[in-house]
């Protein structure tokens, strides 16, 4: 009903539409294994992308935009985790965090394993490593904001499939 | 009960809008993540480069990577003799050296054991991707990330 | 915990890592159990898990230990791989419960007068035993193995090389899967 309606709003309300939506990201932290200690330190610690306007304080599911799912999802946890997605209320995102969401990581040929949680529900924006820096989960949530700026339709959030193709600011790094 | 959650949930809401407006109001610091990069310790692992000039294609990285996740790819060539009625050579021609970086757990053996120093590992980590297909680097994308490899770290001095 | 008394439990003692064991016939297992803890004061189980010995059958090991002198002892038990039955002894250690459902599930071993029996950590659906030895590991074998191309080799052409190396866990083809000739 609403996907004809979002693609004649105008951009002024576009704009305000995703600008509001991508700066106000409540995040629930789906933390299965090693990863969500690395989240933990993310939002809480030093890095805290609470400046970038994603707040790690949803009470569940049901209160959040943005659900990180950080860690290996086993077999077992697999119902539990498409239940968790399903409570999500629309608009939302997903992040998979860390090499075992992505693909099963190092536990690619387990017995228990779900090779990648992208198998079960959809993913926005996959960041890589085992673990991945706290900063890098900081890098997915900016990528991630920039594909809710480019969603065409903004009412019901049908992506352009516009892509950051900038590298992001990259000072010289001080080392040995 | 049903109160006592309402009130529960507008105390989390005027929180949350309370980071979220101390925020705008705060100036930007450059000092943190996006503006500055973190101090990465020496030998930090981000991302594996490849130096594509010292590959033998002598498939070491791919037999001993843990999670399958080094694809390669090669052909023969024959190069024929430079000295009449001298020997005609074989040489192994690179064609694909793919890095399957969702499933990479960067336990470092495939540096390890390279024998000719062909890879290399960087510090950066900036590479998350909207397509689980994207983390796979191909040659090219490996070929790039040399630009960022540090030069190696100092020993420590002998206490 | 010195030889003697060991022996006197009626079993075969053997000595590894500072760590005595304990062989017992299956038969005389929840009295052993039950031994060492009313006799010598191994009264806390640490953990019972199974070993899978191939053509010898399945080993159950129980480790127990005194909570006040800190002594402990590793129990362990023969089961065949034909009828691998063994007694509970969550009568006496409660403990063992949860310890036994994963053993069952793992090595396909039931566990007599169990309180609770039922799979405890894989998901309901799954098919077979995992830690046995003959579990395939169904990822390795639908992959193919990188390291499985020679130098010069791609998809295209293969390169006769002098050995063949083959990753562990993965069996030859054929051998396992609907190609295996109904085996």
């Amino acid at each position: 009903m609403t996907r004809a309606h979002g693609s004649v709003l105008p951009d002024p309300v576009k704009f305000v539409l995703t600008w509001g939506r991508r700066y106000s990201l409540w995040v629930f932290n789906l933390g299965l294994a090693c990863c969500a200690v690395e989240f933990v330190a993310a939002s809480m610690s030093q890095p805290r992308f609470g400046r970038l306007g994603a707040i790690p304080l949803a009470d569940g599911p049901q209160h959040a935009d943005l659900m990180v799912v950080s860690g290996t999802v086993t077999d077992k946890m697999a119902p539990a985790v498409q239940r968790l997605y399903d409570q999500l209320p629309e608009p939302r995102y997903v992040i998979s965090f860390g090499a075992c969401s992505n693909s099963g990581g190092p536990y690619w040929d387990s017995y228990s394993v779900t090779k990648g949680v992208d198998q079960l529900i959809p993913v926005d924006v996959y960041v890589p490593g085992c673990p991945p820096r706290p900063e890098a989960l900081l890098q997915g949530i900016l990528r991630l904001q920039d594909t809710i700026a480019g969603e065409a339709d903004a009412l019901t959030r049908r992506v352009t499939g516009r892509r950051l193709t900038a590298p992001l600011v990259r000072p010289h790094l001080a080392g040995p | 009960m049903a109160e006592s959650s309402q009130r529960r949930h507008g105390a989390d809401l005027a929180r949350g809008l309370a980071v979220a407006l101390g925020a705008l109001a705060a100036r930007i610091d450059p000092s943190r993540y996006p503006n500055t990069l973190p101090a990465l310790p020496p030998r930090s692992r981000g991302v594996i480069a490849l130096f594509e000039e010292n590959c033998t294609v002598c498939m070491e990285c791919a037999r001993e990577c843990p999670d399958w996740c080094i694809y390669i790819d090669s052909h023969r060539e024959t190069v024929p003799a430079t000295v009449a009625g001298g020997r005609q050579r074989h040489r192994n021609v690179l064609d694909r050296f793919a890095i399957d970086f969702s499933l990479c757990m960067y336990c470092g053996i495939c540096i390890e054991v390279c024998p000719f120093d062909a890879l290399f590992w960087s510090p950066e980590f900036e590479y998350g991707e909207y397509d689980v297909a994207d983390l796979t680097h191909e040659k090219d994308r490996l070929r790039a990330w040399m630009w960022t490899v540090p030069a190696p770290a100092a020993h420590e001095p002998l206490v | 915990m010195d030889a003697a008394a060991l022996a006197g439990m009626g079993g075969r003692a053997s000595q590894a890592y500072g760590l005595w064991c304990v062989d017992v016939p299956a038969a005389s297992w929840k009295f052993s159990v039950e031994d060492a803890r009313d006799s010598y004061g191994l009264s806390y189980l640490d953990w019972l898990c199974g070993v899978d010995e191939e053509a010898g059958g399945f080993s159950i090991l129980a480790h127990v230990l005194n909570p006040d002198t800190m002594a402990h002892l590793l129990l362990r038990t023969r089961v065949t791989r034909e009828d691998p039955r063994l007694t509970s002894i969550a009568a006496v250690h409660h403990g063992a419960a949860w310890h036994e459902r994963e053993t069952a599930e793992m090595y396909g071993v039931t566990f007599d007068g169990h309180p609770s029996p039922g799979p405890l950590l894989l998901p309901d659906c799954f098919e077979g035993h995992p830690l046995r030895k003959d579990f395939v590991l169904v990822s390795r074998v639908v992959k193919a193995w990188p390291g499985a191309k020679g130098p010069g080799e791609n998809d295209a052409t293969v390169v006769p090389r002098r050995r063949t190396l083959r990753p562990a866990g993965v069996p030859q083809p054929g051998e396992w899967g609907p190609e295996d000739g109904g085996g």
